[in-house]
């Protein structure tokens, strides 16, 4: 049956065209009730007992969908209608929808009503889109009842007024959520109900009861169309808001249409937008540009600088604002940005935050409804308000908050409960929680992504060795070194002496591409996560553990395949040529760097392994060098070590991670692999290969070391990576630890290294800074990277060892897969730091310890100081609180030091300092690190 | 390109001295009209028109433009015509383009008036949307499948008909926009507009052949002509426009008592046509 | 972009292995000698035929087979976007060239030395599959003028989205930037006549995209034939045979 629908549609340029479309009904769409008699029950989904099937209206799930993901409401029906209408408003909400309804466990069903003959609903004269919809919601209610007959109620859920009158007027049974969740005797479901909007009911009531007192807090959001006309005449920019993660009161929009960035300051300003909505902003007038004050560490009481570790690149960072005094604007350029604020929000990025309630009394009678206050864990987000009936509950809990609106009168956005963690301070709760938090993949694997592993035990098959493609390589000593522990060892290597006197080195790679083929649910499943995450005490693997740890796993003594790298080189180091195979090896030793290294530094020692050991580290050496004439960047960061409680993962000892000549040998072949590698995918796949770049940093997000360094009386050259390693191998000065600290405050100026698909950038962009290599990608570590997979996989096609899956024909599916790598690597990062700085809390609540520091940054009440033995970041303030301001101290920008009014006292950045860190809890349920000055 | 023999052309012009035509038709009787409206779904009005075995489609397409300076209260209307070589093979090619412009010509002045679009049987005052800044533009094209003669007169009905199967989206304008700027406008999905058609003539061709004259002339016929006279005619038996074609001359007079039998003819053809788009739109609407 | 909803369904409700309706009509130009009108959904083309006839530019003429010339145009109103198209831009005089070759291969043109067949073929209204639908069209407009033939041609298309192979792609589909498998059969005998392809597609996944065009092929045939098997009884009952 063909039914025809025309619409209009309005391109770009203001052109008016008609498009017309066909429509197709069918009658071969089913119910999917397993009692139905009539339709196909194959495909049924709804369970045959179920006494109430609902339809849910689109406001119910845009809305709703925390309840719906509850396993309380099942026998769902979803109309196509709904999806398509949820689809436009908000795609993250489609998206969880949409794997509800895949869930084999749950009972949701998707109706395409729009195709069905009976169900579809064409458009009235006068009757806006909504009420189409509306009455097609109804029409298909109403055709449930009628094709499923009297024995099932066909139960419609609508907060809609409107649509619910019109309903029960056609006869069809429709409540509202509330009432239905009431229905169903669990109170608990009523928390993850979302509140109605403020009409409904009063929602002054945290912040006064009396409707006269409420007033205006925010100015209202300006009307779309209102919007639109802005941007278009560029009276408003549009971009998406990014909040100061150490700074909430502080946020930047970057904007194209004035190519910088726009500071937004202060939750007036930022008018209820959160942390990446994309908003259209005003520019406020110039004279109110530099107002505010951000010079002092804290700005209110209840948003601390916390302590943190030291961040590792400028993508962890506090931003630098500028420098805050009016009279430095016309000598510093870079504090020229302009302040707006927002005046709409086009789109809203909400999801779920995790936190904990801010602690309150417990209001008389237990039981009835409270209304309570949410901090997120993350700083960046506004507390939130909530309704809860098991306050008693979760007043020592980490819960899951979602966010529903934000009305122009409250000072709080309103949310809903959706789920507890667990206990505060509990360290499984903690490290949950930063999962959660940066978004990592850590449930375990299903029963589909298991299905794709090999059977067990696995070991090397004929059908393998007799593999023309690969070579048997069992013959070469080959050994790996890893750090102590390591199960997951993606990479082993060997090196023999040729005839001629040259060297012959070998990578060698787990073979995980023979593994994890693309298109499986194992594939998506590793795509999805990305990376390997390590937790101080855990590891959440990207592929399932028989793959990590024993069939890719490239373990002393067991025949395993791999990819191999092998190089001709001549004892200068020069490579002669370069071979890429498919391998089996048999690696002869599993060593640790420390294992390798006490080999190496023992003289007795002349077994082959260790002569094959120290002519790499010959090897390594001289290519590290050549390395660092070309420019490579020897940053440093200051990573931390724990040794852990193997009985209760509690941290034993902590301290800085140490490198040796045996971590750089490994990581010089590495790197050395790597380019290889992408050399060779790129010749052979120019627009799709997947390369990892590091951007060149610009001169204003080098300023903040150049001023360090100019306060120390240090000169650094930043006009190239070469230029900058050379100036930071002269900046020596008389403390041991100076030259480390000064690279530690260059790594972070650095953004972080991306992935990106080759096509989607020129050549000359692919350049890798911190390197100073022209390409780079990563091959090295398939175990723990997808971005690897992705690379063996190119470099077997390379090859004609395999086909190149159709996905690399999809230029924008590639580029979309790098920016989750990205995504990914990024999140994993960080909840390793998280994890870190959970442990380091842990670690000094039991012991109060003192230590050395260095200041690192000047702030017009203290100074933020760098305590190097346990790689800890955080304020030492010199005044109290709540004489905020208060004269006794000043500072001084050009010197960067900060000076006591009677020129007693003065501390400059660089500085060594000696404090005290102590955990106290403030508040209850809030433990924090606090380091005060001895 | 009908190559007739010394006996047919006879025969022909014969008949119409008797009034008695080779299918049988009196000199002022057309062929039957089959009309039908909504053919092209994508433009927002179109028609097929079938005399005979001369069939064309017209349609019209609305977009959004800018006034001319000059008449910055009038939208804008244009007039394409496309001979398509199914019609007849000699239209292949360029082979067409000679007899599109003529007919484009003829029914630009037919139905559109003079320049400053008085006399139009459009109102292009309707076209408006901003004084000045924005107006529709119509552009309504003609399409000739089949050809078998007495192509304007096809073609003015098919448009008629399609004009009075026009709908046009309703558009709001944001109110913001002042000065030189190019107001935001809002395309409504749903509500159409509908345009006055009453006022647009219809084109009726009187065909000399030899002493007398035809109307609605087959292509046969027309091999036959010596001028003719296109003559458009509203309904309040105003003469909207007239073209001559053809090469031989014409008395004066009988330009004169051309124009008043084709007042004539009109009325019938009027009627004839509106109850025909009212069928076809009736029927259309129940498809 | 989703073409393929998770429920089997396509944006227009049809399930991957569907056509869209089709829809002819013989002899619709009474001027022409043969013709018809093709409906592929809302694609839609009118073909005529004018032959065999005298060759009309004597340089042209071929002494031992007829001449077989088309001309493809569209109607300005044909797309969603109206421009006037200039005649015998590259994409139709491609196009002409292609339902050339391909009609030209089917008629028996060694039967009519020193003679000139015309196809001229008008697309009225475009939403994807016009290739198909002009060839389809053009075969009935050479059946409907009695032209001897091997064998109907017949074409359909299919190509690959979602990681789905769809028959008969219409607008939205075709400008997805995925394959477009453009197919001609001779179906009786069982060979391909056209197939043009844009895009890259895995030779297997081209396999089984090329088999569903088959089928699509197959299905336009079968209606073909029947069309003409309706038409031709008519033709006798006119006649009283």
């Amino acid at each position: 049956m063909l039914h025809s629908k025309s619409f209009v549609k309005k391109s770009r340029a203001g052109r008016v065209t008609k498009v017309v479309r066909e429509h197709y009904l069918r009658d071969d769409i089913y119910c999917g009730a397993s009692i139905c008699k009539v339709c196909d029950s194959s495909v049924a989904r709804l369970s045959a007992s179920a006494s109430t099937i609902l339809v849910l209206d689109t406001n119910v799930v845009l809305n709703q969908i925390d309840l719906l993901e509850n396993p309380a409401i099942d026998d769902v029906v979803v109309l196509s209608v709904v999806l398509d209408e949820v689809k436009n408003k908000n795609m993250a909400v489609y998206n969880r929808l949409r794997a509800l309804c895949s869930n084999s466990l749950r009972k949701f069903f998707v109706f395409s009503n729009e195709h069905h003959k009976d169900t579809y609903v064409k458009e009235m004269s006068g009757e806006s889109k909504n009420d189409r919809n509306d009455r097609a919601i109804r029409v298909a209610s109403q055709w449930y009842q009628s094709h499923l007959g009297d024995e099932v109620r066909v139960l419609l859920i609508t907060n809609d007024r409107e649509n619910r009158r019109k309903a029960v007027e056609e006869g069809i049974f429709a409540e509202t959520v509330e009432s239905y969740v009431k229905s169903l005797g669990q109170p608990d479901l009523l928390d993850l109900l979302v509140q109605p909007a403020s009409e409904d009911v009063d929602m002054a009531e945290v912040e006064d009861l009396r409707p006269s007192k409420r007033k205006v807090i925010y100015n209202e959001h300006k009307p779309m169309s209102e919007i639109t006309s802005g941007l278009h005449r560029g009276i408003y920019h549009q971009g998406k808001l990014r909040v100061n993660r150490y700074n909430p009161f502080e946020a930047y929009v970057g904007s194209e249409s004035i190519g910088d960035e726009i500071v937004i300051y202060g939750r007036t300003n930022m008018n209820r937008a959160f942390d990446s909505d994309i908003v259209a902003v005003e520019l406020l007038p110039q004279d109110q540009w530099h107002e505010e004050k951000s010079l002092s560490i804290a700005e209110d009481e209840e948003d601390e600088e916390d302590v943190h570790l030291v961040p590792s690149s400028a993508d962890d960072a506090p931003r630098t604002t500028l420098p805050q005094q009016d009279s430095s604007r016309e000598t510093n350029p870079v504090s020229y940005r302009p302040f707006g604020r927002v005046v709409g929000i086009i789109k809203r990025n909400w999801h779920s935050y995790c936190g904990s309630l801010e602690p309150m009394p417990m209001p008389a009678g237990s039981g009835s409804v409270a209304n309570a206050l949410f901090v997120s864990k993350d700083r960046r987000i506004p507390k939130i308000r909530i309704q809860t009936r098991q306050l008693e509950n979760l007043l020592d809990k980490r819960i899951i908050v979602a966010v529903d609106s934000w009305d122009f009168l409250s000072r709080y956005p309103s949310g809903h409960y959706v789920r507890t963690i667990g206990e505060i301070g509990d360290r499984d709760t903690e490290s949950e929680v930063v999962l959660i938090e940066n978004d990592i993949i850590s449930r375990p694997f299903s029963a589909q992504v298991l299905a794709c592993l090999p059977p067990l035990p696995w070991s090397v098959s004929p059908i393998d060795l007799s593999n023309p493609n690969r070579m048997d390589l069992c013959h070469l000593r080959v050994f790996s070194v890893d750090p102590p522990g390591c199960k997951d060892i993606d990479d082993a290597l060997h090196c023999s002496t040729l005839p001629n006197g040259n060297f012959e080195v070998g990578v060698h790679i787990a073979d995980v591409t023979n593994f994890v083929f693309p298109g499986t649910p194992l594939d998506d499943e590793a795509a999805q996560r990305g990376t390997s995450t390590y937790l101080v005490e855990r590891r959440i693997d990207m592929l399932p553990k028989p793959l990590t740890e024993d069939i890719c796993s490239l373990r002393a003594d067991v025949e395993r395949l791999a990819f191999s790298v092998i190089w001709e080189m001549t004892p200068e180091a020069e490579v002669i040529s370069t071979r890429f195979t498919k391998s089996i090896i048999k690696s002869s030793a599993a060593m640790s760097y420390v294992e390798a290294q006490a080999r190496m530094d023992d003289s007795r020692l002349m077994d082959p392994l260790t002569t094959d050991l120290r002519n790499m580290n010959t090897l390594a050496k001289i290519m590290r060098l050549r390395r660092i004439d070309r420019g490579a960047l020897t940053l440093a960061s200051a990573e931390v070590k724990f040794q852990i409680d193997t009985e209760t993962h509690d941290p034993l000892d902590i301290g800085m991670y140490q490198i040796r000549e045996a971590n750089q040998m490994v990581e010089e072949f590495m790197l050395a692999a790597n380019v290889s590698v992408a050399k060779q995918i790129l010749d052979h796949f120019p627009l799709c290969s997947l390369l990892r770049r590091h951007p060149t940093p610009t001169r204003e997000m080098l300023e903040p070391l150049l001023r360090t360094a100019a306060a120390v009386g240090l000169h650094l050259d930043v006009s190239s990576s070469k230029a900058l390693a050379d100036s930071l191998d002269h900046a020596l000065g008389d403390d041991p630890y100076f030259n480390k600290l000064i690279r530690i405050l260059a790594t972070r100026c650095m953004t972080q290294a991306v992935y990106f698909c080759s096509g989607d950038l020129s050549r000359p962009e692919y350049h890798h800074y911190g390197l100073a290599a022209p390409l780079y990608t990563h091959f090295t570590s398939p175990i723990r990277r997808y971005a690897d997979v992705i690379v063996h996989r190119l470099l077997a096609a390379s090859l004609n060892i395999d086909k190149l899956p159709s996905i690399f024909q999809d230029r924008p599916q590639l580029t979309s897969i790098s920016d989750n790598l990205n995504y990914r690597h990024r999140n994993a990062q960080m909840a390793g730091r998280a994890s870190v700085e959970l442990h380091t809390l842990i670690y000094f609540r039991k012991r109060p310890t003192d230590a050395e520091a260095r200041i690192v940054k000047i702030r017009s009440n203290g100074f933020i100081v760098f305590v190097p033995k346990y790689g800890i970041e955080g304020p030492v303030y010199l005044t109290s609180r709540a004489e905020k301001g208060g004269g006794e101290w000043y500072v001084d920008e050009p010197q960067q030091k900060i000076k006591k009014m009677d020129g007693s006292l003065s501390y400059s950045v660089l500085q060594a300092v000696k404090i005290h860190m102590e955990v106290v809890e403030p508040q209850p349920n809030r433990p924090k690190l606090q380091l005060t000055l001895i | 390109m009908v190559g007739l023999s010394v006996g047919e052309k006879h025969f022909i012009q014969g008949g119409v001295a008797q009034d008695l035509r080779c299918d049988g038709r009196k000199r002022l009787t057309y062929r039957p009209i089959y009309l039908e409206t909504g053919v092209i779904p994508q433009a927002n009005g179109s028609a097929r028109v079938r005399m005979g075995a001369t069939e064309v489609i017209a349609s019209v397409k609305a977009e959004l433009g800018r006034p001319t300076p000059l008449q910055p209260d009038k939208g804008k209307v244009s007039i394409y015509v496309d001979c398509s070589p199914t019609a007849e093979p000699a239209f292949e090619g360029r082979g067409g383009d000679e007899l599109s412009t003529e007919l484009s010509t003829a029914l630009q002045c037919c139905l559109l008036g003079g320049k400053s679009g008085a006399g139009a049987g459009i109102d292009l005052s309707s076209l408006i949307v901003v004084e000045g800044k924005i107006c529709w533009d119509l552009y309504i094209d003609g399409l000739v499948v089949s050809s078998d003669g007495n192509l304007l007169d096809a073609l003015g009905a098919a448009i008629k008909a399609a004009l009075s199967n026009t709908g046009i989206p309703k558009v709001n304008v944001a109110a913001s926009a002042s000065g030189d700027e190019q107001p935001e406008v809002d395309v409504s999905d749903e509500e159409f507009l509908q345009f006055d058609t009453s006022g647009i003539p219809v084109i009726v061709t009187l065909t000399k052949i030899g002493r007398h004259y035809v109307v609605d002339a087959t292509s046969e016929e027309e091999s036959q002509m010596s001028s003719a006279v296109s003559i458009s005619v509203n309904r309040k038996g105003h003469i909207c426009g007239l073209t001559k074609r053809g090469g031989a001359g014409l008395d004066p007079s009988i330009i004169l008592d051309m124009v008043s039998v084709a007042k004539h003819v009109s009325e019938q053809l009027l009627e004839k046509l509106d109850s025909e788009i009212a069928a076809a739109e009736a029927d259309e609407g129940e498809s | 972009m989703e073409y393929v909803s998770p429920e089997g369904l396509r944006l227009d409700g049809r399930r991957p292995m569907e056509m869209r309706q089709i829809r002819a009509e013989i002899g619709t130009i009474m001027k022409a000698d043969g013709s018809a009108v093709f409906e592929m959904g809302n694609t839609k083309v009118v073909a005529a035929v004018y032959g065999p006839r005298e060759v009309q530019n004597r340089g042209q003429q071929i002494s031992d087979k007829a001449l077989v010339r088309c001309e493809y145009s569209m109607a300005n109103f044909s797309t969603g976007d109206r421009m006037r198209k200039p005649k015998g831009d590259r994409r139709s005089t491609e196009i002409s060239l292609v339902i050339r070759q391909t009609m030209e291969e089917s008629i028996l043109t060694h039967l009519m030395p020193r003679s000139q067949i015309d196809i001229y073929v008008q697309v009225l209204q475009a939403d994807g599959g016009t290739r198909s639908a002009c060839i389809n069209a053009a075969t009935l407009a050479l059946a409907d003028a009695g032209i001897p033939m091997r064998d109907l041609v017949t074409s359909c298309s299919a190509g690959y989205l979602n990681s789905t192979p769809l028959l008969d792609l219409n607008y939205v589909e075709d400008s997805a930037g995925g394959p477009d498998v453009t197919l001609g059969i001779l179906p009786k005998l069982d060979k391909v006549t056209l197939l043009q392809m844009d895009s890259k597609l895995p030779i297997d996944i081209f396999e089984n995209v090329m088999q569903l065009a088959t089928e699509g092929c197959k299905a336009v045939a079968n209606y073909i034939r029947e069309l003409l098997l309706e038409n031709t009884k008519e033709l006798e009952y006119r006649r009283g045979v």
